[in-house]
């Protein structure tokens, strides 16, 4: 009752990974202001070849992941995307393609279908076509993405739209559950935007105030009422606002494992934002000596590396502390309480910052591209 | 059932305990005579009830719920000091909640909608045993007329609580696939405010009970409170288990439910309930698999991972789009030796949870 005694088990045990998502590219048509790569992306030439991804995928399965996400950059963006989708499948790891919907992926649709493909997931920047045209950067996207999502479902593909939420389009947040329905989509994902990566460095572009964030939330809210048993709707609340932090991707090391274009396996798609972690490549390690043993998993992954408040936490192995990559950003240390925690000290702050920028006039959108050189944000935005 | 309680304590130990030993003999009071113990509970966590037992124990304990505050008022209106009123308030906030849809009652009522009751039904209580009414309102006034110290003695069942709701969310989770996490909320709540509740009690009536005398009136308070849980449970057990003499007010099987599957049904677009002749199938996008490295069947779809079980697994190793709901009833009625009927009974209603979730089409 009285001195918490941290926990010994189920913390200390590696559990088998559950999903891997493969970044088999970080090329993309669209350019949104909040993409998750990191602001340094692989070039095409860096890429893993076929043979790599194939075994990639056939350790993944025996570790005892079940779910693969075929992602990016716009994965269909690989001449090898189909051959890769059939190994999924020969594998019986569930594949899951999550797509912008434009450039050649609806002329790669059906021979993904006939490889065995099990579910789409489409991207949707906005529900006006201007303005999601505005948002990913790229004309005539909307139009391609209507046609897209019409083929998924009529080939019986069960789709799911994934609109990221921001002040841009926050507005729309009606319009894109009238728009799942209209497409015949089973998910939607509603998710307010994660402050990492590109993101981060448009925070001040895409911070919605608080008011705006509570209507979305009470519109959804009474969606999912209405909707219940015909769409799923899946709501990604803003760090900035939230109570307590998510468990990152799960708890480090517990559920995920990311590999990036070149092969580097990471516990998180932002992992590489913290200075110090060494990463191991699948071209030098198998996956599962990776999972188990390399020093990037090791780092974060159970409750060892814990400090006040989040070390005699009750839910310390519920969120896990949080995440790792905006606790960095922040607050300058990486092993710091997650801010998006309200039990955090510099939780009050990082309201208040969000509440300051989403009261300004929004700048104009960073657009991600390769080769832009856009400073770390780490640099340009300091910690709280 | 109404013999005199027996002595707790034999007489020759009739001395001053130590706040050790009148712990002790009160958890002992516990241990032989707390309502888990009762066969009716066992039945229950054993998965061994069938739907109308499970529902006829969540409509009568419904009144018990709602008589709590009424007892905690009762004694919260005799509390001296503001103190002692504004821990004790704790539990009226507890079990009324906040607001409108908040507090433990509420979590009861879901329990009970959950299990197929009409909320309004089981508000009017007009379906309870009287059994069930004499013993709780024997409990709320025991603790307006008794003894300060014998009312709040008479909470400590609390102490006992956590050992109970864990066997009890285990194995109904276990055992009976028409529960639910979410159903079960009331006790996750629980867990954390009991033993919050029986230390502040248990510290009381160590520090108030200064005679023999006064150490007796205690146990013999949580005697009389044991009593007043284990005789419902009798109530219940002589009415719907055996010989099954439901009195001729009380509620009947098929009475105050809602119609399976209703308010789906309710709501534009939303898949009704099953029925016997549909032939359910796996989507595309949801697929039954067997994982070895966890050595168990999981149910993959869109972002989500199901976890099932045996039952679960034996329904839809079955669900292959050619056979009707029936037509699986009858197969795992040939496996389990089993009535097709009661089978047919118990999986149409996880064939509709698993549709509402969208991973399962007729």
């Amino acid at each position: 009752m009285n001195a918490p005694t941290p926990a010994p088990s189920p913390a200390d045990v590696i559990p088998a990974p559950v999903g891997l998502l493969a970044e088999l590219t970080h090329r993309c048509p669209l350019r949104c202001p909040y993409c998750s790569n990191p602001l340094e992306l692989d070039r095409r030439s860096a890429e893993l070849d076929t043979q790599a991804w194939l075994r990639v995928l056939t350790e993944a399965a025996g570790l005892g992941v079940l779910h693969v996400h075929l992602s990016g950059g716009e994965p269909t963006a690989r001449p090898d995307i189909v051959e890769i989708t059939a190994k999924c499948a020969e594998l019986g790891l569930y594949s899951n393609l999550i797509t912008s919907g434009v450039g050649g992926a609806l002329a790669k649709l059906d021979a993904l279908y006939d490889a065995g493909l099990d579910h789409v997931q489409l991207s949707v920047q906005g529900v006006d076509a201007a303005n999601a045209e505005k948002i990913g950067g790229l004309k005539n996207a909307q139009p391609q993405k209507m046609q897209f999502a019409a083929r998924v479902t009529e080939l019986g593909l069960p789709l799911t739209l994934n609109s990221v939420i921001h002040r841009g389009n926050i507005h729309e947040v009606p319009g894109f559950i009238d728009l799942a329905v209209k497409l015949g989509a089973k998910r939607l994902e509603v998710a307010h935007t994660q402050y990492y990566g590109w993101a981060y460095v448009n925070r001040a572009a895409l911070m919605p105030d608080k008011a705006q964030v509570d209507e979305s939330i009470r519109i959804v809210e009474a969606a999912r009422e209405r909707l219940k048993g015909q769409l799923v709707i899946d709501l990604v609340v803003p760090d900035y606002y939230a109570k307590y932090p998510k468990a990152c991707a799960g708890g480090w090391g517990r559920k995920l494992m990311n590999v990036t274009p070149q092969g580097k396996v990471l516990p998180c798609h932002a992992a590489e934002t913290i200075p110090g972690l060494e990463f191991w490549y699948v071209t030098d390690h198998a996956l599962g000596d990776i999972w188990t043993k390399s020093p990037a998993f090791a780092a974060y992954r159970g409750t060892g590396w814990m400090k006040e408040p989040c070390r005699s936490c009750d839910r310390r192995e519920k969120d896990w502390g949080g995440c790792r990559c905006q606790a960095l950003a922040l607050t300058g240390d990486a092993a710091n309480t997650d801010p998006a925690c309200s039990l955090s000290p510099l939780h009050a702050k990082m309201r208040d910052l969000a509440k300051e920028e989403a009261a300004e006039n929004p700048p104009d959108y960073i657009y991600r591209s390769i080769g832009t050189n856009v400073q770390n944000p780490l640099s340009e935005k300091a910690p709280l | 059932m109404t013999a005199q309680f027996p002595p707790p304590v034999p007489e020759a130990e009739q001395r001053l305990l130590s706040h050790e030993e009148l712990e002790a003999a009160l958890r002992d009071i516990g241990a032989r005579r707390y309502h888990n113990l009762h066969p009716f509970h066992r039945l229950l966590h054993d998965g061994k009830l069938s739907k109308d037992q499970v529902r006829a124990w969540a409509l009568n304990r419904y009144y018990y719920q709602a008589m709590i505050p009424v007892k905690d008022a009762a004694l919260l209106a005799r509390l001296p000091d503001a103190q002692l009123r504004r821990i004790w308030r704790q539990r009226i906030v507890d079990h009324d909640g906040d607001h409108e849809g908040d507090g433990g009652i509420e979590r009861w009522l879901k329990l009970a909608e959950g299990v197929g009751f009409a909320r309004d039904y089981v508000l009017s209580t007009k379906g309870i045993l009287s059994a069930t009414r004499f013993s709780v309102d024997a409990y709320v006034h025991f603790v307006s007329e008794r003894t300060l110290l014998e009312a709040i003695a008479s909470s400590l069942t609390e102490m006992f609580s956590p050992t109970i709701i864990s066997e009890r969310v285990a194995g109904m989770l276990k055992n009976y696939d028409f529960i639910t996490k979410e159903t079960l909320a009331y006790f996750d709540k629980r867990l954390t405010q009991a033993p919050r509740d029986a230390d502040f009690a248990l510290d009381y009536v160590k520090r108030h009970a200064t005679t023999p005398e006064m150490q007796r009136a205690a146990m013999d308070a949580l005697t009389f409170k044991c009593n007043v849980l284990w005789t419902q449970l009798d109530a219940l057990y002589f009415a719907y288990v055996a010989p099954g003499m439901i009195p001729p007010d009380a509620w009947q099987p098929g009475e105050g439910l809602v119609a399976e599957g209703a308010p789906a049904a309710a709501t534009a677009g939303a898949p009704a309930a099953f029925s016997g002749s549909d032939v359910p199938r796996l989507p595309r996008g949801v697929r039954l698999r067997y994982d070895e490295v966890r050595v168990k069947h999981v149910l993959l779809a869109p972002e989500r991972t199901f976890d099932l079980d045996d039952n679960a697994v034996a329904v839809l190793k079955l669900v292959d789009g050619q056979n009707s709901v029936s037509q699986i009833a009858r197969t795992l009625g040939q496996t389990y030796d089993a009535d097709p009927a009661v089978i047919e009974a118990d999986i149409l209603p996880m064939l509709a949870g698993l549709a509402q979730k969208r991973v399962l089409e007729r």
